[in-house]
C-alpha cells in the first residue's frame, strides 16, 4: 500500500494517498473536484481550468488539482466563494459557443457539461452576440464522428492518439475562437482502439456512428461483464435495453476500469462483437432441418449419444471454466472423448502487443487448468474411430476446411449446442440453442492467468437454457454453476486457495508456476 | 379530513312511504311533467345534442395529439425522446434516424403514440425542448374497430391540423 497523508479538504481532515495529484487522491475518498480535461490514463493536461482549487496559506493560493500533488497539511478549498466563482467562469467560458443541441445529442445524460452546469453554473446564457459556427458531422474515419461546435478543446482524444496508439492522427489546429479539433487532410483515424476518443470525450464532440441515434444514454442498462472477443478479457459495461414489446438488446459495448487487465480502454473489434450476441442466434432446437422445442432435441440428442459406438466432446475455449468442469465431468461418465481442438479461434500475427492478441477465444488458458487436449493431432485421432461428434459451443467450420469438415461428418453425426446460426448448425443432425455470455455468468481465465467472473446481464423474453443445464439434461451429474465452482476448488490444484464463490472484480492474477504444474 | 357531519335521517319508515304506490305516482309526474314540457318546447333543454352538437373546446384542452412543422412544412421533432421519458403511461414509442430534410440532424423515423394506453396528462407537451408535440387537435373522442387504429403513427400526427390560432393556443397558458 502506498504510503497516506493527511489534509485538509475544507476544514474537514482526510486521509490519502501520497503521489496522487489532488483529483484523484481526493477522489478515491469520495470527494469531487470538477475537472474536464485531466484523465486518469492520459495524465495531467491543465488547459481546461476547472479544477483550479485554492490552498491555504499556499504560494499559489490557486492551483490546478490535476497538476498538484497531494501533500501532508495541505489545506485545500474547494467551497470558498472565489473558488466557487472560478468554477462558475469556467462553465459559462465553456458553453459560450456551445450549440446547446443536447436534444440531438448521443451524449446528453453522461455529458460533463450537463453535469457540471446543473452543479456550478446553472444561470442563463449572458451572451448577446452571434454563436461562433463551425462544423458538424466530420467523418473522422473508423466509426468516429466528431462536432466541433460541441468540443471544448480538452484535447483528451488528441491525447489519446499520441500517448496510448502512438498514432498522432488529431491535432488542434489553429487559436482562439477558430481552434478546431481535426485529422490531417486525408488521414482519418486508423488504428484499431480509434472508438475509445468516443468514451473519453467528456461532451457530445466525438460520437460513434455504429451507436448513432440508436439510444439514449438514459434508457440503457449498464451491466458489468467481459469481452470475449479475444484471450485478454476486457472488463466491459454491455449497455443494453429492453424497449415496448421488443426483446432486451445489446446497443454497445464500453470499456470498464481494470488496471491488471485492460486499464480504462478495448479495441474497437471487441467493442463491436455485441453484434453477435443481437443477431444471427440460434434460437430453437433443430433436428434432422426442422425446428423443434428444447425438450426434443435433448431427447433426440440422448438418443444419438446411448447409441453411439464412440462419442467425443468438443468443447469450445469459450466455454467457461465452469461449463468446461461440467461437460469434463460428462465426458467421463458417458464414456466419450474430450477434445478442445479451435486452432480456428488463433489468427496468427494479429496481436498488437498492447490489448489485442492472438487468440480470438475467452477461455484457452482453462484447458491447461483442466487438462483438456486442444491439438489437431488429439482431435483426428479421438475422431478416427467415433460416429458422433457433439460440439459445445465449438465452431468447427473455423478450425477445419470444408472439405475436412464435410469428410468427418461423412462418417460421424454432428450435434451442436450452440448460440448461433452458422455451418455447424445447418450441418449438424441436431442443434440444441444455449444461453450466450450476455445472458450467462461463470468464470474466465485470460491469456495473463488473470481468473475473472462475469455475471448474467441480458436477460431475454424468452431465455435460452444456460450451458451447463442443457448437459445436465443430457445426462450430466453437475447441477449447476454453484456445484461446478464446489468441485472445481475441490479437484483442481490450482484453484485450491482460490474461492470461486468470491472473486473480487478485479479478478484474481494465478502464478504461471501453478497453472504449470497442473498442465504438466 | 375533519369535515362537518350531517346525519341524515333515514326515510321510507312510516305509512304513508311504506304504501309506496303513491311515491311511485310523484315520480312518474315529475318524469311526465319533463317530458310534457320538453315535448312541447324542446328550446329550453337541460342537455346538450351531444352527437349532432358538439361542446365547446377551449385552447387549454388536452385533445389527441400532433405534431408541429416549421412553416417550410418539416417536422419540428428532433427525436429528444423527451416525451417517451416523461411519459407515465409509456404510450409513446420513437425510433430516430439520420435527418434528411437539411434540418440539423435527427428525426424520428416512427413515432407511434398508443392512444388506448395515453392518460392525456400533457407531459409529453411540457417535455418537449422544441414545442413540436402539442394536445391542441380539439378532437376529444377517438373511435375505431381494431386496437391497431388506435396507435397513432407519424403521419398521422403530423397530417392532423391545429384547432386553434397561435394566439389563442399561448393564451391558453403553454
Amino acid at each position: 500500500m502506498a504510503d497516506k497523508v493527511k489534509l485538509f479538504v475544507n476544514g474537514q481532515e482526510v486521509e490519502v494517498e501520497s503521489g496522487k495529484n489532488l483529483i484523484d487522491a481526493i477522489g478515491a475518498v469520495g470527494i469531487e473536484i470538477p475537472h474536464l480535461c485531466y484523465h486518469p490514463a492520459l495524465g495531467a493536461d491543465g488547459n481546461c481550468r476547472m479544477c483550479l482549487v485554492g490552498i491555504e496559506d499556499g504560494r499559489p493560493p490557486i492551483v490546478p488539482a490535476c497538476k498538484t500533488k497531494a501533500a501532508e497539511g495541505m489545506k485545500v478549498l474547494l467551497d470558498a466563494d472565489h473558488i466557487k466563482k472560478i468554477q462558475h467562469d469556467v462553465m459559462e467560458l465553456e458553453l459560450i459557443n456551445h450549440p446547446i443541441d443536447c436534444p440531438i445529442c448521443d451524449q446528453a445524460g453522461e455529458c460533463k457539461l450537463q453535469d457540471y452546469y446543473m452543479k456550478y453554473d446553472g444561470q442563463k446564457s449572458r451572451m448577446t452576440v452571434k454563436p461562433v459556427m463551425k462544423a458538424k458531422k466530420l467523418d473522422f474515419g473508423a466509426g468516429v464522428v466528431h462536432d466541433q461546435e460541441r468540443c471544448i478543446l480538452c484535447a483528451r482524444c488528441v491525447r489519446f492518439t499520441r500517448q496510448i496508439t502512438k498514432t498522432g492522427e488529431l491535432g488542434i489546429v489553429n487559436r482562439t475562437d477558430y481552434a478546431r479539433v481535426n485529422i490531417f487532410p486525408g488521414r482519418p483515424l486508423a488504428n484499431r482502439y480509434a472508438l475509445n476518443v468516443v468514451d473519453l470525450c467528456p461532451v457530445g464532440a466525438m460520437t460513434s456512428s455504429d451507436f448513432r441515434f440508436k439510444q439514449r444514454a438514459w434508457f440503457l442498462t449498464k451491466s458489468p461483464s467481459i469481452c470475449q472477443g479475444c484471450s485478454k478479457g476486457c472488463n466491459i459495461f454491455i449497455d443494453h435495453n429492453r424497449e415496448k414489446y421488443k426483446d432486451d438488446v445489446i446497443y454497445r459495448y464500453r470499456p470498464r476500469l481494470n488496471e491488471k487487465v485492460n486499464g480504462y480502454f478495448i479495441c474497437d473489434e471487441g467493442r463491436m462483437t455485441y453484434k453477435a450476441e443481437n443477431d444471427n442466434r440460434l434460437t430453437t432446437g433443430i433436428v434432422s432441418g426442422k425446428e423443434t422445442g428444447l425438450s426434443e432435441a435433448v431427447e433426440a440428442t440422448r438418443r444419438l449419444i446411448s447409441e453411439a459406438k464412440k462419442t467425443v466432446f468438443l468443447v469450445s475455449p469459450n466455454n467457461t471454466l465452469e461449463q468446461m468442469y461440467a461437460i469434463k465431468a460428462f465426458a467421463a461418465e458417458a464414456g466419450a472423448a474430450l477434445s478442445g481442438f479451435s486452432d480456428g479461434y488463433i489468427q496468427e500475427g494479429d496481436a498488437d502487443g498492447y490489448l489485442i492478441q492472438d487468440d480470438k477465444s475467452a477461455n484457452r488458458a482453462s484447458f491447461e487448468l483442466l487438462g483438456i487436449e486442444g491439438s489437431k493431432d488429439g482431435f483426428d485421432k479421438a475422431v478416427a474411430d467415433a460416429d458422433l461428434v457433439i460440439s459445445f459451443n465449438n465452431d468447427l467450420s473455423k478450425s477445419l476446411a470444408e472439405a475436412d469438415l464435410n469428410a468427418l461428418l461423412e462418417k460421424a453425426q454432428l450435434v451442436y449446442i450452440g448460440t448461433s446460426l452458422g455451418t455447424c448448425a445447418s450441418k449438424a443432425a441436431v442443434a440444441l440453442p444455449i444461453a450466450s455470455y450476455s445472458e450467462d455468468c461463470g468464470s474466465l481465465i485470460n491469456i495473463d492467468q488473470v481468473l475473472q467472473q462475469f455475471a448474467v446481464a441480458v436477460v431475454k423474453n424468452e431465455p435460452a437454457a444456460n450451458l451447463i443445464e442443457v448437459v445436465q439434461q443430457l445426462g450430466g451429474s453437475v447441477a449447476g454453476v454453484k456445484e461446478a465452482r464446489a468441485g472445481l476448488m475441490e479437484s483442481v490444484a490450482a484453484l485450491k486457495d482460490v474461492n470461486l464463490e468470491e472473486v473480487p472484480e478485479e479478478g484474481i492474477a494465478l502464478t504461471d508456476n501453478e497453472v504449470s504444474n497442473v498442465a504438466a | 379530513m375533519s369535515g362537518k357531519v350531517k346525519i341524515m335521517e333515514r326515510r321510507g319508515k312510516d305509512l304513508y312511504e311504506r304504501v309506496y304506490l303513491i311515491e311511485v305516482f310523484k315520480g312518474m309526474a315529475t318524469t311526465f311533467g319533463h317530458f310534457l314540457r320538453n315535448f312541447l318546447d324542446n328550446s329550453k333543454l337541460l342537455v346538450r345534442h351531444y352527437p349532432e352538437q358538439k361542446p365547446e373546446i377551449t385552447a387549454r384542452w388536452r385533445g389527441r395529439h400532433r405534431l408541429t412543422k416549421h412553416e417550410d412544412g418539416s417536422m419540428k421533432c428532433v427525436a429528444c425522446f423527451m416525451c417517451q421519458t416523461n411519459c407515465p403511461a409509456k404510450c409513446i414509442m420513437i425510433e430516430a434516424g439520420e435527418r434528411t430534410d437539411g434540418r440539423t440532424e435527427k428525426m424520428p423515423v416512427r413515432f407511434d403514440i398508443d392512444l388506448l394506453e395515453c392518460i392525456y396528462c400533457g407531459y409529453c407537451v411540457e417535455a418537449c425542448p422544441m414545442d413540436a408535440i402539442r394536445m391542441d387537435t380539439g378532437i376529444f373522442s377517438v373511435t375505431g374497430n381494431e386496437r391497431e387504429s388506435f396507435v397513432m403513427k407519424l403521419e398521422d400526427l403530423l397530417a392532423t391540423p391545429g384547432a386553434f390560432s397561435e394566439e389563442e393556443y399561448k393564451k391558453g397558458g403553454a
